[in-house]
């Protein structure tokens, strides 16, 4: 239950080709992330999956069935919205109860399911109250109620938390991945924030442009970026790419090196630069470094107690083992 | 509007307006009344004496009254009927992308501007006239005898041209509110497994809602006073088989000169038009809160 296969998917709007034939196999139970940058294709290739959009050529198979043609109510497949798409003239009861009377389920059934999602996602006190009572977390937990009543193949979810504020970001995160431990059920979910990919995938599906740049999980792809977009792309704070003379060094056109993996030091190095904006998160600290000739700082990342100083001269030595060398057509070498 | 001086500051300056319209709806109504309690015909000059509730009893106990009141009903209600559903239809097809969507969005709301007495002459002389009218015409190439619209259904065929003309309102309101309903909600009731009759049901229908009521109350206040219609169509008849309550007190003040009785009909249709009013807002106005 929950292997969601696509074989050569296209999907174009006119004559814009917003997916070029795509394939990719979501295995069952997993958890799998699409990231990449706003409008590369992300939640058109989720409604592709849904029904909600027809594919212009290519097959969709859930559970080895072709479901290209089925209308979206048949592939067993819930959707969260980013906008939630409660119904806001009914109770929160009749909203998670509304998928279950369709399907045609007696009441007592309903009130039973319903109960049941409600106390696993803390909505018992609100089932009485409409959609509009509720704050931003509530209403994203009684989309998410809708969707787990009807115990569907696979949940799909479309950049669901990016209407919350960060701290409430963080713990629906949490209660996300925790469903997911807890059902095993297949889960696809879109979001721009490479963060969220990091942290809740099994596997993550880095996109642009309607192409998939690389497929792998969150460690894999931070290890090993297959090229210089995924590289620039996952990570936080990101990945410093150089180009020119330092690469040409190494053999490569384009080289990259992650802040944890640069040694700063006051007196010696392989470059020299000069300090810019410092953060200091606590734990850590990232510098911004000036090479000469460079336009885009470099950035360092040291531990939480240093004494730099804006302006104060520096010097960056690589860690050579963890250097990521790119081709001219920026992939990996 | 929150501190004191700024309320009373408020209230002095809306005060003109509401003085106007105060004036503006109390003179009128004060001579009415005043009219209502005399023996006041036209035919009979000379002193105008108080007669108390006479006027009264005599419109009320007019078997024309109980018929007036019937088919006000029935012509607010019918008109009601076709037009909230016919509009709401229209609405649904209206709001489907369509090629030359704008052109036919104009078409379906002209009628609005055709004025009363021109589109009901029209009806009357092009469409229903028995003889040279178009659906007689149609009868004829269909082998059928035609239809006399006026004499055999009076009441049906004001309701229907009166139904035309209200038809682009309702689905003008209709439309706005379709255009504001959620797609993404559309989207989610189609996964969670209803099908168009459900989702018209229990998404489309309740968004409506507010909207329907809107066109109700406001409808309903207009087709009260429906009048050009019946003056240029059947003139009430035949019998009082098209005649409503304004045709009614009409035909009491200026067809039988009786201004005292005409203005007791005045006097008893505002008190009928303010119950069906509150009875309105009593079963439906409560879609309007929140
Ligand atoms: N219904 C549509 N008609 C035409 N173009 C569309 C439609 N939906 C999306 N697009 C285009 O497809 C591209 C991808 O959109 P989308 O999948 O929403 O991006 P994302 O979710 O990754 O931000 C965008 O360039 C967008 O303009
Ligand atoms: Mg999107």
């Amino acid at each position: 239950m929950g292997r969601i296969t696509l074989d050569k998917v296209r999907k174009a709007f006119g004559d814009v080709e917003v997916i070029p034939p795509l394939d990719l196999t979501i295995e069952e139970g997993e958890f799998v992330v699409f990231v990449g940058p706003s409008g590369c294709g992300k939640s058109t290739l989720l409604r592709l999956i849904a029904g909600l959009e027809d594919v212009s050529s290519g097959e969709i198979r859930i559970d080895g069935q072709n479901a290209t043609d089925l209308p979206p109510a048949k592939r067993r497949l819930a959707m969260v919205f980013q906008s939630y798409a409660l119904y806001p003239h009914m109770t929160v009861r009749k909203n998670i109860a509304f998928p279950l009377k369709m399907a045609g389920l007696d009441q007592a059934a309903q009130d039973k399911k319903v109960e049941g999602a409600a106390s696993v996602l803390n909505l018992t006190d609100y089932l009485e109250r409409r959609p509009g009572q509720l704050s931003g977390g509530q209403r994203q937990r009684v989309a998410i109620g809708r969707a787990i009543v009807r115990e569907p193949a696979a949940f799909l979810f479309d950049e669901p938390l990016s209407n919350l504020d960060a701290a409430l970001r963080v713990g629906m995160r949490m209660e996300i991945s925790e469903l997911h431990e807890r059902l095993k059920t297949t889960m696809i979910y879109v979001t721009h924030d490479q963060v969220e990919a990091m942290t809740m995938a099994d596997k993550i599906v880095v996109l642009r442009a309607g192409n998939i740049e690389q497929v792998g999980s969150p460690l894999e792809l931070y290890r090993a970026p297959r090229n210089v977009f995924v590289a620039g792309f996952i990570g936080s704070p990101k990945m410093n790419l150089i180009d020119g003379e330092e690469a040409a060094k190494r053999n490569a056109h384009t080289i990259g090196i992650r802040p944890e993996h640069i040694t700063p030091s006051p007196d010696a190095g392989t470059w020299e630069g000069t300090v810019g904006v410092a953060e200091h998160l606590g734990s850590d600290t990232f510098f911004h470094v000036h090479l000469p000739g460079r336009e885009e700082p470099m950035t360092v990342r040291a531990g939480g107690e240093v004494s730099l100083h804006h302006g104060d001269k520096i010097f960056l030595t690589p860690d050579e083992t963890q250097l990521h060398r790119f081709d001219a057509q920026g992939l990996r070498i | 509007m929150a501190t004191q001086h700024s309320r009373a500051a408020a209230r002095l300056m809306i005060s003109p307006s509401v003085i106007l319209l105060l004036g503006w709806m109390l003179i009128p109504l004060g001579l009415t009344l005043y009219f209502s309690f005399l023996r006041y015909n036209l035919l009979m000059p000379g002193a105008n004496p108080f007669v108390g509730w006479e006027n009264y009893s005599y419109f009320l106990s007019d078997p024309a009254f109980k018929a007036a009141i019937v088919n006000t009903l029935l012509l607010v209600v019918g008109v009601l009927v076709i037009t909230v559903v016919g509009g709401t239809l229209l609405a649904i097809l209206l709001d489907q992308a369509m090629w030359g969507q704008g052109i036919v969005r104009i078409l379906v709301i002209a009628p609005f501007f055709v004025m009363p007495t021109v589109s009901a002459l029209v009806w009357k002389n092009m469409f229903m006239n028995p003889v040279n009218g178009l659906f007689a015409h149609l009868a004829k190439f269909l082998g059928l005898p035609p239809f006399d619209f006026f004499a055999a259904a009076p009441l049906a065929s004001i309701i229907g041209i009166v139904s035309w003309q209200w038809l682009p309102f309702a689905t003008l309101i209709l439309l706005t509110a379709m255009q504001s309903l959620d797609s993404e909600r559309l989207e989610a009731a189609e996964m969670d497994g209803a099908g168009p009759l459900s989702r018209f049901w229990y998404m489309v229908l309740p968004h409506l809602s507010r909207a329907i009521t809107v066109v109700i109350l406001i409808q309903t206040i207009f087709l009260l006073s429906v009048f050009a219609e019946i003056l240029v169509t059947t003139n009430g008849g035949p019998g009082n088989a098209s005649t409503n309550l304004t045709y009614l007190v009409y035909a009491e003040s200026l067809l039988r000169f009786d201004v005292g009785t005409g203005s007791a009909g005045g006097v008893v249709a505002i008190i009928l038009a303010n119950i069906v009013a509150i009875f309105l807002m009593r079963m439906i106005g409560k879609n309007l809160d929140a």
